[in-house]
């Protein structure tokens, strides 16, 4: 049975599975948005700069396994025993030269790096859940349990990340792991959760919600399938700000001393303080890598969240 | 607005005191005690660890101990230093808090400003080359790995440049003969920059009123009257040179926690300026025929301002860890440099203390940044 | 010889957009004498807030006027610059804008935006004056004085529109463009709105182009009539002109598309087909496509717009269906 539209005709007999048409609309969503971020070069840039250290991350390995002999090129145990004075200024053999320790610079460099990615990740990721799952849950619920919640992320807000951190490391033994989970709890009940709460409290009015509500949809279903998808465009922006944050936090707090990580870009500048040479400018290469590959992957971050900022936020794209 | 402000100091009583029970409780639950570490050697036989235990109280219910706590820091006693013993840490604190203050509100106030002026007049240029490389010398203030940048400007200005000291709060060398302790110079210091600072700024206010023709001659008073007074006040106390050190030993650490903060700043202007040209209200101001300058001044720029001073809270917070990190590669002994030491030692009274008054320090800003709010934004109305 | 306030002279019009030029004002010719009510109707997209937005040169950066003239008090001001152009802003010529729900800052008293505006082009007159004007103002458009000092959230919605118009007419401006200024209005507050604006306007012996896409209204507030599609202006005429004797075929599409209360229960018509794409606009008449008169020569040429009747022009190659 045909019905005639305008000159165009329906045919009523087709059905396309549910699933097809989400995973379509998902995918032109997608295009479109990446057109949107493509448009802007901060954005590219940004993502350059990512994909630039992931690859330095993965060549360690390689590396580690072809050309460099794990004795002299460790980035932990190494030590280069044809250098007689370290640290060693930049050579052939070591292309950014050695610690006072003598490790490799480079080797260190990199190593580093998939522990800042892990790091970053891992804290983005704890502080996404939390933050959604308690915005949607204020901004739905109101009340009392709104309150509560905002009155907490109002404690948590209140004092800054750093001096929190200081005060806790000096309490228990903060490794990598522990860094990124308290980084991410303190992200997740924060600031983030205000701001994807007021997110959440403009998706909360919108038609389609009552819609749910009104066919019958549990609270749950509501939140899971209707509110937070809509909530994740923001909370994946809010991402990139939280891994700048939390590489950032831990290059300061391995700098001051205060983490039991082993290796890291922060450890390296404090290996380079602790043996006295941070202020001597000829060994520059105990504190310039360390510090522009942290400025470089955080800036990286940042500019992304910013390019994205652009594809959520329509009204600050440039036409 | 009373009522408002009534429930609102309430309220960050409690929240202060909830903060409190969570970092007592969160460091009392750390394995060990003061006991523990007084009595580590192990010559000291074991009964004495309990005697001493029971002496300073910590084998009572962790409960009643809290209560001793509270009772204590609301009176005035925070405890005493395990570091510096026995010194209270209320008069730590009492030394360290005016510098970091001096530090954080300089910053603080001068970041902001500048930020939100460049933002805006970035902003309006959009699409220009200086557009361009402005917002790159942000994005990069912002994410530059402070201790980093901190140590770049030691390096410029103290080894290349050799014009500013590379550190610390005062040169020892130059205060041998000093007739009075550190603490009053800086005190006046202080006293003379308020006193400056508060009629200059009247000045500019007044001058707001007047007629157009003596406003330019009375900005250019207000701000030749009070340096000239505060110059001529230092030279005649005699304490001119130790005054001058202590200001040369500043410059840098300020200059530097103002930098960091100024990227957020003017970043967050640019994009709020960006977001208010696309109001009709803009579009009015062009159609009634203003200047260029004051449909982006009065018009832009003023209601660019309610979301960056709401940003300010969080600027704050920036602010704050960026000074205790200039402090402490710049060895500038502020409340900041207070914390970390105190925290690598575990002198514990001295931790708690310091970040409590840090505590309060944000939750006072945060208050006053959303009473500012008020009165930019007249749709709120507490 | 008849007393113009505006003369626009084929005025042409692009915007740049990623996907090409569009063309949105295509060889527009009208003039509005003084004193004189014109109405521009037109679909959404067809170039009507193009050409309010030229008549003040307040189009957007990536808007070209590639050739044309706007001759205001017989002064052109296609080629002045922003100083220029800003002092005969609001002086001469004014705007009331679509949805005035956010022309008012929100952060000012809605006085202080009257009086910024006064400040600029009446530099002579003295502070009381100005505040007796802005009364004169309120009261001219329906508004109780006293409010004057409130902030534009405290307005309600129609009291803003009047606000928004009692600052369009600040600075007694010969001409007032405005931009349908009701449509955002519940019916009951636009019909006084509406009275009122008319009663200004004769009072005044101001000169006014009222835009908006609903016929009805136009009939109400103006003396003659232009109708407008994609871009081109394809009739104007007296109002009554309009409605009892429309020559293009799309005002008589227009015009019975109206059911009357008087009369015979006639059947409602519609226009069939879309407005057209203006990246890729019809060869010759922009109309061509939709029109059941359309020949040849309709899709080769574009009709020429000239006097069909006294003071009734149109741009057809068929009027009123003849061959």
């Amino acid at each position: 049975m045909t019905m005639p539209t305008n000159g165009l005709t329906v045919s009523t007999a087709t059905r396309i599975p549910l699933w097809k048409i989400r995973l379509k609309l998902a995918w032109r969503a997608t295009k479109t948005s990446w057109a949107t971020f493509a448009e802007s070069p901060i954005g590219l840039i940004g993502l350059g700069v990512i994909i630039f250290f992931g690859l330095f991350a993965l060549a360690h390995p390689i590396l580690m396994h072809t050309v460099w002999d794990s004795s002299t090129y460790d980035p932990q145990m190494g030590y280069d025993m044809e250098i007689a004075f370290h640290p060693a200024n930049p050579s052939a053999r070591h292309l950014l030269g050695t610690d006072p320790l003598g490790r490799d610079i480079l080797s260190q460099l990199m190593y580093s790096t998939r522990y800042e990615f892990v790091l970053g990740i891992l804290s983005a990721v704890v502080t996404v859940v939390i933050a959604t799952t308690i915005g949607a849950a204020a901004a739905y619920y109101g009340g009392l349990i709104d309150a509560v919640l905002m009155r907490l992320a109002d404690l948590v807000i209140m004092v800054p990340f750093l001096p929190i951190l200081i005060v806790l490391s000096s309490l228990t033994e903060v490794g990598m792991f522990e860094l990124a989970l308290l980084i991410g709890v303190l992200s997740g009940f924060g600031g983030n959760t205000i701001v994807i709460k007021s997110q959440a409290l403009s998706v909360k009015v919108k038609p389609f919600i009552e819609a749910a509500r009104i066919a019958g949809g549990s609270d749950f279903h509501i939140i899971f399938t209707h509110l937070i998808p809509n909530l994740l465009p923001i909370a994946l922006l809010y991402m990139m700000f939280v891994v700048t944050s939390a590489i950032f936090s831990e290059a300061v707090l391995s700098y001051f001393g205060l983490t039991t990580i082993r290796m890291s870009w922060g450890i390296m500048i404090n290996t380079a303080q602790t043996q006295g040479y941070l202020l001597r400018f000829d060994t520059w290469y105990l504190l310039i890598p360390a510090s522009l590959a942290i400025t470089l992957l955080c800036a990286a971050f940042y500019l992304v969240g910013r390019a994205l900022d652009e594809v959520v936020n329509p009204r600050l794209r440039s036409r | 607005m009373w009522k408002f402000l009534g429930k609102r100091l309430l309220q960050m009583f409690f929240t202060l005191l909830l903060f409190q029970a969570v970092t007592y409780f969160l460091i009392d639950a750390q394995p060990g005690d003061i006991a523990d570490l007084l009595s580590h050697d192990p010559s000291i036989p074991p009964g004495e660890r309990d005697r001493l235990r029971a002496e300073l109280g910590l084998d009572r219910p962790p409960l009643e101990r809290f209560v001793k706590y509270i009772g204590n820091f609301y009176t005035g006693n925070l405890g005493v230093s395990f570091n510096e013993y026995p010194r209270q840490v209320t008069d730590i604190i009492k030394e360290r808090l005016p510098r970091t203050l001096v530090l954080f509100f300089t910053a603080s106030i001068i970041s902001f400003w500048a930020g939100f002026i460049s933002g805006k007049i970035l902003a309006w240029r959009r699409g220009t080359f200086i557009e361009y490389a402005a917002t790159i010398a942000g994005v990069t203030l912002y994410t530059v790995f402070t201790p980093w940048f901190a140590l770049m400007m030691i390096w410029l200005f103290s080894v290349k440049l050799g014009w500013l000291p590379a550190g610390k709060f005062l040169n020892p060398e130059v205060w041998i003969t000093a007739p009075v302790s550190a603490n009053a110079v800086f005190g006046r210091l202080i006293g003379t920059g308020f006193v400056g600072l508060t009629v200059m700024l009247g000045g500019f206010i007044i001058s707001n009123q007047v007629s157009r023709k003596m406003r330019t001659p009375l900005r250019v008073a207000s701000i030749i009257v009070p340096l000239s007074a505060a110059l001529l006040y230092w030279s005649l106390s005699g304490l001119g040179i130790w005054g001058g050190d202590m200001l040369k030993h500043l410059v840098l650490p300020v200059m530097t926690v103002t930098l960091i903060a100024y990227g957020g700043n003017m970043l967050l202007t640019r994009t709020s300026m960006l977001e208010t040209l696309r109001e009709d209200y803009i579009l009015t101001a062009r159609a009634k025929g203003l200047p260029d300058k004051v449909v982006r001044d009065r018009h832009a720029a003023r209601n660019a301002l309610l979301p960056v001073w709401t940003g300010l809270v969080f600027s704050i917070g920036r602010s704050i860890s960026g000074g205790i990190i200039t402090e402490t590669i710049f060895s500038w002994p502020g409340l900041g440099l207070t914390l970390l030491n105190a925290s690598l030692v575990a002198d514990i009274p001295v931790a708690m203390g310091a970040l409590t008054v840090i505590a309060i320090l944000t939750l006072v800003s945060h208050l006053v940044a959303d009473i500012g709010y008020a009165f930019l934004d007249p749709r709120i109305r507490y | 010889m008849t007393d113009n306030v505006l003369e626009v002279k084929n005025l042409t019009m692009h915007y740049m957009t990623r996907k090409g030029p569009v063309s949105a004002v295509n060889n527009v010719n009208f003039s509005v004498a003084r004193g004189e009510s014109l109405g521009l109707v037109g679909e959404s997209g067809c170039g009507k807030t193009s050409i309010a937005l030229s008549l003040l040169k307040l189009l957007p950066d990536n808007a070209d006027i590639k050739q044309g003239q706007i001759l205001i008090n017989s002064k052109d001001i296609v080629p002045l610059n922003y100083a220029e152009i800003c002092k005969l802003r609001w002086k001469q010529i004014s705007m009331v804008f679509q949805a005035a729900m956010n022309a008012l800052n929100p952060v000012y008293t809605v006085e202080d935006q009257i009086l910024e505006a006064m400040q600029e082009h009446l530099p002579h007159l003295s502070e009381a004056e100005m505040d007796r004007r802005v009364d004169e103002l309120f009261k001219l458009v329906g508004l109780d004085p006293k409010f004057k000092d409130q902030y534009p959230h405290q307005y309600s919605g129609g009291m803003r529109q009047r606000a928004v118009i009692a600052m369009a007419l600040s600075c007694e401006p010969d001409i007032i463009v405005a931009d349908e200024p009701t449509t955002a209005l519940d019916v009951i507050v636009q019909d006084a709105l509406l009275k009122r604006i008319r009663k200004i306007q004769e009072k005044l012996n101001m000169a006014m182009i009222y835009i908006s896409h609903d016929i009805a209204v136009i009939a109400e507030v103006s003396d003659r009539m232009g109708v407008m599609y994609a871009g081109n202006l394809i009739e104007m005429a007296s109002t009554e002109a309009i409605f009892h004797h429309p020559i293009h075929p799309y005002t008589m599409g227009l015009m019975s598309a109206f059911p009357s209360i008087v009369g015979d229960k006639t059947e409602l018509t519609t226009l069939p087909g879309e407005p057209p794409d203006l990246l890729n606009p019809p060869t010759g008449c922009r109309y061509h496509p939709r029109c059941p008169y359309a020949t040849a020569i309709c899709s080769q040429e574009m009709p020429e717009y000239r006097e069909h009747e006294a003071q009734h022009f149109a741009a057809c190659w068929h009027p009123r269906g003849e061959v």
